[in-house]
């Protein structure tokens, strides 16, 4: 075949990575030409043209909108539900309730059976009833028309009153979800040994995940087929809940996902609405789409439990830490739902302590149930003991850097058997954070002590640890080379946003040596991809690229022995280059991949990858340090983040120009956790949720977010970890933010605000009681 | 969603009028505060009247007596970007550009600004409250961290939730009226409805007025003007506490004037005893404190929002320290 259809596919040139033996793991990548690289995303025209379909965009032939009438009351028993005007309005095709016999389904929260339209609703924002008609109006207008009586039941949505005696009950068993404990070593003598114990309260608000697109999907059915279109996460996880609620085999299933228009883990778990699109759809015969409105996502769609800490430490002066005593209360709501899931960790697993016992308490409330808020957990316990470790290093006259240096583990003590990890990338997250940075100096010449006038200014840092993000099996990825040269990238795994697509469409492009825009993808879709756990945890990247790496490999081995058979030259002398298979004995011996015989004949070569187990015995765990310039006007409470730094270590940087967009996108987060967000419950009278829209709940703006964001990887490739070196990065991220803004507040004016957000109604207030205490 | 509605868009002022005068009918101008509380559904409509076809709502103009009219149908942004405005009546071009955000001040005229409904979360939730008809007000046993500290009279507890409305009345706006009696003029600081005159209404329109524009009076000699807001966030957010000041000095004495809050009261809340403070004086340290003491002096905070106290300090401080340096 002519060589200039090559050159179309492929870079010239280009070495390809060696092809391993059958059955042996690839070599870690050494030179690379386009991973690591900034690469624009594959998708960017369709995502900024408009022309990418997401979930939302879909339009069926006849297809109808579906409404969801929801419980106005935090807690309330429904007596009766009346549809009869609602079901004689125009073009109302389908309403359902809790006496529609097909809708009359199980829903549980973990082990907590439930409806999904319960005769209790437990929380404001609970699904009582539903209609599907022709128009989005006449949908709302007929499920407005729905009279429903409820019994208003007393409720609880202030996890801190959860457990008091006159609370009222939420479930049977009473409001406690359970208590969890941990330790190591002793304590007590931890605290007997150290030279300053130090012993303080903290409180984070929660917060609601908001993603761009709201939360919903369309369903159709095609004989006893159901396909649904859905902004999720995970198309498979919807896939298995579904057709368990239903009765229905998977096969018969077919989620579709293709965009997502943002989750933050809030599109990690199968809703209600997806069900009750899917009886609608059945029972009119017509497509239904059904997507919550904003206010009902902020009820129902999952939140970041709010976080009440007590962490008591003890250090001796030298700087080693000696005990951690950390307690915590929180909420997921009112089903299990992790209110406290994961808080201890960055406790129990950051520094070296030997001693340590955490204990955290979930009750339930009142509330919409929680849902992994990116990072679960990881947040709140950095807020607590990153501040608590700025107090320690300032009670022993150390800086705040050198502190964190003295304490650094290179096993996970918070794992059974405290297994070392693969890279322990902390120590050069901190140095070479705080040299690019300016730490030290900016340590000397800002703060508290510096100025007098009314603007203060202060930098402060914080470090963590990402409990997972290592991935892991399973995952299955097809790669198909065809006979003009180029390829199919074929992936259950949704793209959330984070430009996974891209990533995996370099993991093709480096391994074939193909230019990545000859590389079409085709994802997050249970009818023709593969299986995929959800993207969430961090760990797309290190579970998928490694599987897509080894399709790629399977790929290059069948054109090697195809080649080698029409060569006539043994297998092993065969080199694939990219563009062409060459020998390495003879280097006048080469073909172009397209003239190959036997993928023409073929027409396609198809490459089956797997995902590998981990390292037995290893933890796989990024890191990352930030740190951070901020602004007081002292007058008014204002607070002001002037610049960021974010020093990540996540094995190998595969495209640096997500890597960075991860980095902007966490630090723009963690500002909400730090200074703009919290969920408003009307606790004292209705207990209703008071800042239901993007007003009242107060994301950051792009005058929150400092224009001087420097993401500053430390690649430390991590070659035990899997055959990409890569580790997870989206979540890591944002974890130490909020710690770091409220240690730079403190150091900009000798004050500690322990409790989110630092806006101006906490910090004048605050502020007011320092010039009281003189 | 909306309720069922009709829409108009007369060409003129009598028909707009005639339209306005029926039950259920309200104004139209860029429609960012009306179409919410529409889907919100916080204001009974059966017709909405489009005033964008009003060509004399439209503009800035300077007027015989040296002062400025401003169509109401002017947008907020080109109040704020209006040459003549931020050299005269700076103050009102800063409170202009305090609003909201960019789109916000595109599509936003200064009339629905001025006749914007408030923000309490109550009133714009699901709860039958005071103002809309209801027999209880949520505010003062309830989340009330953004409600006033002034002028409740223990009735209703928003805030007004204008930018623009303290800096006109500060600086001695009159508003311009036209309805089914004819046209007619009120000084802008007696434009907005306090809670103990009236609890459902926000405004001193009768049923089928509109206001066709702003006007502001020549510059007296030695006038500066700012307007300074604090909010949760830095943009697209109400106030939490604003000031706009519209002093007269002469030489280094503040020979008259005008102060007026923001985000505290349920109308621009004029602050006499911050005047008293300053007018005659020179804003030297002294007076600046004294003021800043001032301003609070007859406050009534709720459980939540006495942050409100130290802020309003701050701001009137730092306010006046920066207009005492021209
Ligand atoms: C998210 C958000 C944030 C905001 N933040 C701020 C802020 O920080 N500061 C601030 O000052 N404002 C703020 N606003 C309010 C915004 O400035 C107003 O929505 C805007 O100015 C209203 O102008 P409009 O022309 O769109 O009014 P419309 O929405 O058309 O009307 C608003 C109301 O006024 C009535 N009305 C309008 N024009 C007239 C007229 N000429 N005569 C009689 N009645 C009339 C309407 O009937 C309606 O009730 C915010 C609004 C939103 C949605
Ligand atoms: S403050 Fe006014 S608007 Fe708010 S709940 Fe009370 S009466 Fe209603």
């Amino acid at each position: 075949m002519a060589k200039d259809s090559t050159s179309i596919y492929y870079t010239e040139g280009l070495p390809v990575p060696e092809t391993p033996a059958a059955g042996k793991a690839p070599k870690p990548w050494e030179q690379t030409d386009v991973i690591g690289k900034p690469w624009p995303r594959v998708d960017a025209y369709e995502r900024v043209s408009g022309t990418a379909v997401y979930p939302s965009d879909i339009l069926l032939p006849g297809m109808l909108y579906g409404a969801i009438l929801t419980c106005p009351h935090p807690h309330a028993r429904v007596r009766r539900v009346d549809t009869a005007t609602a079901e004689t309005m125009p073009g109302v095709r389908a309403v359902v309730g809790p006496e529609t016999r097909e809708a009359d389904l199980p829903w549980s929260y973990r082990n907590v059976k439930s409806k999904i339209f319960p005769p209790v609703c437990r929380f404001e924002g609970e699904p009582v009833a539903a209609v599907a008609a022709e128009t989005p109006f006449q949908a709302w207008d007929a499920a407005r028309a729905i009279q429903v009586e409820y019994e208003i039941l007393p409720h609880v949505s202030d996890e801190r009153r959860a457990l008091d005696a006159n609370a009222p009950k939420i479930h049977d068993g009473g409001n406690k979800v359970k208590t969890e404990t941990y330790s190591r070593g002793d304590v007590s003598k931890g605290f007997a040994d150290a030279d300053v114990v130090l012993e303080q309260h903290y409180r984070t608000e929660a917060e609601l995940h908001t993603p761009l697109e709201l939360h919903g999907c369309v369903a159709n059915w095609d004989g006893d087929e159901l396909t649904l279109w859905e902004s999720t996460q995970g198309v498979y996880a919807v896939q298995s809940r579904v057709a368990e609620t239903l009765g229905l085999p998977l096969a018969k299933v077919r989620v579709v996902g293709h965009y997502v228009g943002g989750g933050f883990g809030s599109k990690l778990r199968t809703s209600r609405y997806s069900i009750i699109a899917a009886v609608l759809a059945r029972r009119s015969a017509r497509p239904v789409k059904l997507f919550l409105p904003r206010e009902e996502t902020y009820l129902s769609m999952g939140n970041r439990p709010p976080s009440n800490m007590t962490l008591k430490a003890g250090v001796k002066k030298d700087g080693t830490l000696t005990a951690l005593a950390f307690t915590c209360l929180g909420t997921g709501g009112a089903f299990p739902a992790g209110g406290t899931s994961l808080v201890d960790w960055q406790i129990r697993d950051l520094y070296r302590c030997p001693n340590i016992s955490t204990e955290c308490t979930d009750v339930y409330i009142n509330a919409g149930p929680a849902r992994p808020f990116r990072a679960p957990g990881h947040p709140q316990g950095s807020w607590a003991l990153e501040q608590m470790m700025d107090a320690l290093a300032e009670a022993i006259g150390m800086d705040p850097v050198a502190l964190r240096l003295k304490n650094i583990p290179t096993v996970s003590q918070g794992r059974q058997g405290s297994p070392p990890y693969t890279t322990t990338g902390l120590e050069p997250c901190l140095t070479e954070g705080a040299r690019q940075f300016g730490w030290a100096e900016a340590r000397r010449s800002l703060g508290a002590a510096q100025h007098k006038g009314p603007i203060r200014r202060g930098v402060g840092m914080a470090a963590s640890v990402w409990i997972v993000g290592g991935g892991g099996p399973p995952s299955t990825v097809i790669v198909k080379l065809f006979a003009d040269g180029s390829a199919n990238l074929n992936m259950g795994a949704s793209d959330i946003g984070t430009g996974t697509k891209t990533i995996m469409a370099m993991v093709v492009a480096e391994e074939l040596g193909l230019k990545p825009e000859m590389i079409r993808i085709e994802h997050a879709d249970t009818g023709t991809t593969q299986y995929a756990t959800p993207s969430g945890g961090s760990k797309t990247v290190p579970t998928e690229a490694p599987a897509v790496r080894d399709a790629a490999v399977q790929v290059k081995r069948q054109v090697l022995e195809m080649a080698a058979d029409e060569m006539g030259l043994p297998v092993d002398d065969l080199a694939y280059e990219g563009a062409a298979v060459a020998s390495r004995s003879r280097p006048d011996r080469r073909v172009p991949i397209t003239g190959i015989e036997g993928l023409r004949k073929r027409g396609v070569v198809v490459g089956v990858g797997h995902r590998d187990p981990n390292p037995e015995g290893k933890s796989i765990n990024p890191f990352c340090v930030q740190f951070c310039e901020v602004e007081v006007n002292t007058q008014t409470g204002e607070m002001r983040i002037l610049r960021f730094l974010s020093a990540n270590e996540s094995g190998r940087v595969m495209n640096r120009m997500s890597f960075d967009s991860q980095v902007i996108g966490g630090i723009t987060m963690g500002i909400g956790l730090a200074a703009t967000e919290m969920r408003i419950l009307d606790t004292e009278q209705t207990g209703k949720l008071v800042n239901r829209n993007w007003h009242d709940y107060k994301l950051p703006t792009a005058l929150d977010v400092p224009a001087d964001i420097t993401s500053a990887p430390v690649e430390m490739p991590d070659a035990e970890a899997n055959t990409t070196g890569a580790k997870g990065l989206g979540e890591p991220v944002t974890i130490p933010t909020a710690a770091a803004v409220a240690n730079a507040v403190y150091h900009a004016t000798g004050i500690r605000v322990t409790e989110s957000p630092i806006h101006p109604l906490r910090l004048c207030s605050l502020l007011e009681q320092q010039t009281k205490e003189g | 969603m909306m309720p069922s509605f009709s829409y108009v868009r007369p060409g003129t002022l009598q028909e707009a009028v005639q339209h306005l005068s029926a039950k259920g009918a309200v104004v139209h101008g860029g429609g960012t505060d009306l179409l919410t509380c529409l889907r919100e559904r916080i204001v009974d409509v059966q017709k909405v009247v489009s005033i964008q076809g009003l060509k004399d709502l439209y503009g800035v103009k300077e007027t015989a007596g040296g002062g400025l009219r401003i169509g109401a149908l002017t947008t907020i942004t080109e109040v704020a970007e209006h040459p003549v405005i931020r050299e005269r009546y700076p103050g009102l071009a800063q409170g202009a550009a305090e609003v909201a955000s960019p789109p916000l001040r595109n599509q936003g005229t200064i009339g629905g600004n001025l006749c914007q409904k408030p923000r309490c979360w109550y009133f714009r939730g699901d709860f039958h409250c005071l103002r809309k008809g209801g027999d209880t007000c949520y505010a003062p046993f309830g989340e009330n961290q953004f409600h006033a500290i002034f002028g409740s009279g223990d009735i209703c507890y928003i805030v007004h939730p204008s930018d623009t409305a303290p800096c006109l009345s500060a600086l001695n706006a009159e508003i311009e009226i036209a309805g089914p009696a004819g046209r007619r003029l009120l000084p802008a600081a007696e434009f907005h409805v306090l809670p103990e005159d009236y609890v459902m209404q926000e405004t001193w329109l009768a049923p089928g007025e509109i206001l066709t524009a702003v006007r502001l009076p020549p510059p007296p000699p030695g006038l500066r003007s700012t307007y300074r807001k604090v909010r949760a966030r830095r943009s697209w957010d109400f106030a939490l506490a604003g000031v706009a000041l519209a002093l007269q000095f002469d030489g280094d004495r503040v020979a008259g004037g005008r102060v007026v809050l923001s985000g505290a009261a349920p109308v621009p809340w004029r602050s006499r005893p911050v005047e008293d403070a300053v007018i005659g004086k020179t804003l030297d340290r002294q007076t600046i404190a004294a003021a800043a003491q001032a301003v609070v002096a007859d406050a009534e905070p709720l459980a939540k929002n006495a942050y409100k106290i130290p802020l309003f300090r701050g701001v009137i401080e730092e306010e006046l320290e920066r207009i005492s340096r021209p």
